[in-house]
């Protein structure tokens, strides 16, 4: 398997705090990796370094063999990094088609190749029955899933999400874990930040454990989660 | 089954109709030079906040300083006219095309402001460019100014008659809106409101958001200063403190957008529609007895659109429309 992101001793600090600390791993094409870790582990920051939001203070991102360290978000979209927010970033005073419409620009000039694009994302996120709706009417849940028909509109080789999970209820789980298997047996690539250990179990072969900037583990979900150092940094250590 | 999207061509009919509705207006008032000189400055206002809203409405990039490239416009225009005897009609090319790449020098830095501090740093601009002006009064005419002599003809853009001057605004207007109309259905009009709403969210899907929000400012600027160029060639008396105005024209635009509907097609003309006249005739009724008069009406107008139409006039017909069609 050919790595199509690599990041290569890739750091973050404000100030004294190291919130992304040597952080090194690759991820394959085709792969799907979960993220995990306790708050503040430093997640959403490596997602940062990895499109963009934030410059790394030191060390490397790989895109396809190409250093996008110092690439604008825009750019690395450019290149395939679609992304959701774990605060729902929604174009509120836009219709939900619209919202989504606007990843579907990355690759459509045109609005009505655009709108069917869009459309087939709303459809992959079962939010195609509120297309027509002011995206400011959509509840929480509706708009970490409209994240995702965002991000999956642009098309991305590789797909990055937040915590799309969070908030929603078992039958929308499911239905976005189906999503991902779908998306991934076409070549879609995930890393996915989350909570649900029982989400990572389920589409996961390869999970990554942060714990206050640091690699902590890497492995299998069965390993990682069995191994004593990610148990005492979920639970802490028994006295 | 997905919610219809309008393209341009699917707008182009009802741009073409607006147009067409106010053409008629001003027919209805054919040989009344008072109300034809009140329609004239109309579809030129409604024109240049059409241009305004481009950037200030659906970009949201809250632009006070216009007024600079209405004068540059107007000046170039002048410049071109008499010096070198170009014909106005051939100038309004020169004259666009420098207001756009104006706008988008002087926004360039000030972009990474954001909100009022964008609007303060356009202000600080006008104050800057007008004193400039003033100084290279070679090409401004300085405090004296310039004027354009009076030589009737299709050629010179000097018309007798007042009603061909209100068919010029009314072409302009046209061209506003078409514009308008064309960015509004395009990705660049997309991209403008992605903007608007989300910096983050837009740069995640790709959008260089500095290139778009100058994408954005140079149309807008640029159907600025062919406006401040047609304004110049109807009054055909212009100094640097008039087109350089502030109030008058930076500060109106916005205000006339922003009363009508911002970021909507057609709000800025209803702005227009409502504002320019009303203040022509205040002016001419209270002018004299109670000075500034027709400013306190406009200030009392314009709070009340803040308070109770926040989306302006078209946002509130747009409401009362989906309200009528729920109760049915």
């Amino acid at each position: 398997m050919s790595a199509l992101l690599q990041v290569c001793c890739a750091a973050k600090h404000f100030g004294g705090l190291r919130a992304v600390d040597d952080i090194s791993f690759e991820l394959g094409a085709g792969e799907i990796v979960s993220l995990i870790g306790p708050n503040g582990a430093g997640k959403t920051t490596l997602f940062n370094l990895l499109t963009g939001q934030l410059a790394p203070s030191h060390g490397q991102i790989l895109f396809d063999g190409q250093d996008i360290g110092r690439l604008r978000p825009h750019q690395r979209a450019r290149l395939g990094l679609g992304r959701t927010f774990q605060i729902a970033q929604t174009l509120t005073s836009m219709t939900v088609l619209e919202n989504a419409m606007i990843g579907a620009f990355l690759h459509h000039a045109g609005l009505s190749v655009a709108a069917a694009q869009a459309m087939t994302a709303l459809e992959a996120v079962g939010l195609a029955p509120r297309a027509a709706e002011r995206a400011d009417a959509l509840t929480l849940g509706e708009r970490r899933r409209l994240e995702v028909a965002r991000a999956l509109a642009m098309q991305p080789r590789v797909m990055l999400l937040d915590e799309v999970m969070a908030g929603l209820n078992q039958t929308e789980v499911e239905e976005i874990i189906d999503m991902v298997r779908r998306l991934n047996s076409q070549g879609m690539t995930f890393l996915v930040i989350e909570h649900n250990l029982k989400v990572v179990r389920a589409f996961s072969r390869r999970v990554i454990v942060l714990n206050r900037g640091r690699m902590l583990a890497q492995g299998s979900a069965e390993e990682v989660l069995a191994s004593p150092d990610v148990i005492t940094a979920y639970l802490g250590k028994s006295a | 089954m997905s919610p219809k999207i309008r393209g341009f061509r699917g707008e182009l009919p009802i741009t073409l109709a607006v147009v067409l509705a106010i053409g008629l207006l001003m027919l209805s008032q054919m040989g009344d030079n008072f109300s034809l000189n009140i329609l004239a400055f109309t579809f030129l206002f409604a024109g240049l906040a059409t241009s305004w809203n481009i950037i200030g409405g659906l970009g949201g990039q809250f632009s006070l300083g216009h007024s600079v490239f209405f004068a540059t416009g107007a000046f170039i225009t002048a410049n071109l006219y008499l010096v070198w005897h170009v014909s106005p009609w051939l100038a309004l090319l020169p004259a666009g095309l420098v207001a756009a790449l104006l706008g988008m020098a002087i926004s360039w830095p000030v972009f990474r402001l954001r909100g009022p501090f964008f609007s303060i740093a356009t202000m600080a601009f006008t104050e800057v460019l007008l004193s400039l002006a003033m100084y290279f009064d070679t090409f401004t005419g300085g405090a004296r100014g310039l004027s354009i002599p009076y030589r009737a003809g299709l050629e010179n853009m000097i018309f007798r008659t007042r009603l061909s001057y209100a068919e010029l605004m009314l072409g302009y207007l046209a061209l506003c809106l078409l514009v308008m109309a064309a960015v509004t259905r395009s990705r660049l009009g997309y991209s403008l409101r992605a903007v608007r709403e989300n910096e983050t969210a837009a740069m995640a899907s790709g959008i260089d958001v500095l290139r778009v929000k100058l994408s954005g400012m140079a149309v807008s600027a640029g159907l600025t200063g062919i406006g401040g160029a047609l304004f110049l060639m109807y009054v055909r008396v212009v100094d640097p403190p008039t087109l350089f105005s502030l109030f008058d024209i930076g500060v109106k635009m916005a205000l006339v957008a922003l009363i009508g509907g911002i970021g909507t097609i057609y709000g800025p003309l209803l702005g227009a529609l409502l504002i320019i006249p009303l203040e022509s005739w205040l002016r001419a009724v209270l002018g004299n007895a109670v000075p500034g008069a027709n400013l306190i009406v406009l200030g009392a107008l314009l709070t009340l659109t803040a308070l109770f139409l926040r989306r302006g006039v078209m946002g509130g017909l747009e409401a009362g429309w989906r309200r009528l069609r729920r109760a049915k």
